[in-house]
């Protein structure tokens, strides 16, 4: 995990597409968050699916709720 | 996008809006970053922007931040699906001015009926990774150029990458060509990893001959044979021609994206 200029950003692996434009991403502690995609990611057409290793932005307020914010190459 | 009301704690006006670069807004809470806002041109000239914020006052704070302070036309692109986001940015003002929808395009010819297709005659198709270098830039030169002189590439789905000295062909070994004798005539450009399609186009005297069908069967039996199951790709809503070759070979709309502009 880091935490850069107050902004908290965990690897996960994304588990499962939903409807929405909306992903659960399991952290690397386990626990899962329901993230969506940055619009900086999807400006540049970057596809994010199932088995991905992203990057998530968490929110200081809401620990359950993300956004991906990069997409590791696999 | 994934929004909430401010709750308690949080008024938009305890929130400052920052110009932290040519390009990037940040909005700040208690010293937390707590909404980004960003701007890009790409290389045709539009300026697209984007803006993460996790509340939709920060959302609406950034943005007309930024429509104060860059000049129109603002495009940005969003999930149709993502309805938050889409209303964020109608409240700023932004319209549709276009849709393009996602496919997801099976590769396997008894599925997509590809597997008898073949080049109208006098045309070959040759395979990815060995086209000639010249004639490959040279025919994407010209689809390039009858686009830029008819629809233009504002119409197009995939963004225009910007490359040095205006070259569009990053990497030759993606590409199948459709070759007559002398020159080319259509060409496809698919990545195999992330299978997508990225291109698919022909001369503007040489369509309506099967060509970009017999282009899209190569590709399509190309991964199939990899060991790929499905590709991706792009299609703009309006692009008749092209939705009706990808629904014929059974691809599937899965989501679609809509470019907004004020």
């Amino acid at each position: 995990m880091t935490r850069n200029k107050n902004v908290i950003e965990v690897e996960g692996r994304v588990v499962e597409c939903l409807r929405s434009a909306m992903f659960t991403v399991e952290l690397e502690n386990g626990h899962q968050v329901l993230a969506h995609i940055s619009g900086k990611i999807r400006k540049n057409y970057i596809k994010i699916m199932l088995e991905d290793r992203v990057l998530v932005e968490l929110p200081p307020y809401d620990l359950t709720r993300g956004r991906i914010v990069f997409r590791y190459r696999n | 996008m994934n929004t909430k009301p401010f709750t308690t704690g949080l008024s938009g006006n305890a929130v400052m809006i920052t110009r932290v670069a040519d390009r990037q807004w940040h909005a700040l809470h208690d010293d937390l970053v707590v909404g980004r806002g960003h701007a890009q041109h790409r290389a045709d000239g539009r300026l697209f922007v984007s803006i993460d914020a996790w509340h939709d006052v920060i959302f609406d704070r950034l943005a007309a931040a930024m429509v104060a302070a860059l000049p129109a036309p603002l495009h940005t692109v969003v999930d149709e699906a993502d309805a938050e986001l889409t209303a964020g940015w109608r409240r700023a003002g932004f319209t549709v001015r276009r849709r393009e929808w996602e496919y997801t395009v099976p590769t396997d010819p008894r599925v997509t009926g590809l597997d008898a297709v073949l080049p109208p005659p006098g045309v070959t198709i040759v395979p990815a990774g060995q086209a000639d270098e010249t004639l490959l830039r040279a025919v994407d030169r010209a689809i390039r150029d009858e686009v830029e002189a008819s629809a233009g590439w504002q119409s197009m789905p995939a963004e225009v990458i910007p490359l040095p000295e205006g070259d569009t062909v990053v990497d030759p070994s993606k590409y199948a060509v459709a070759a007559a004798p002398d020159r080319y005539l259509g060409l496809i450009r698919v990545t195999a990893i992330r299978p997508r399609i990225g291109l698919l186009a022909v001369r503007a005297g040489e369509r309506r001959r099967g060509i970009a069908r017999a282009l899209l069967a190569q590709a399509l039996g190309t991964l199939h044979r990899s060991g790929l199951a499905e590709a991706w790709t792009e299609v703009q809503e309006s692009n008749q021609a092209a939705t009706a070759l990808f629904e014929s070979v059974g691809a599937r709309p899965m989501s679609s994206n809509l470019e907004l502009v004020r």
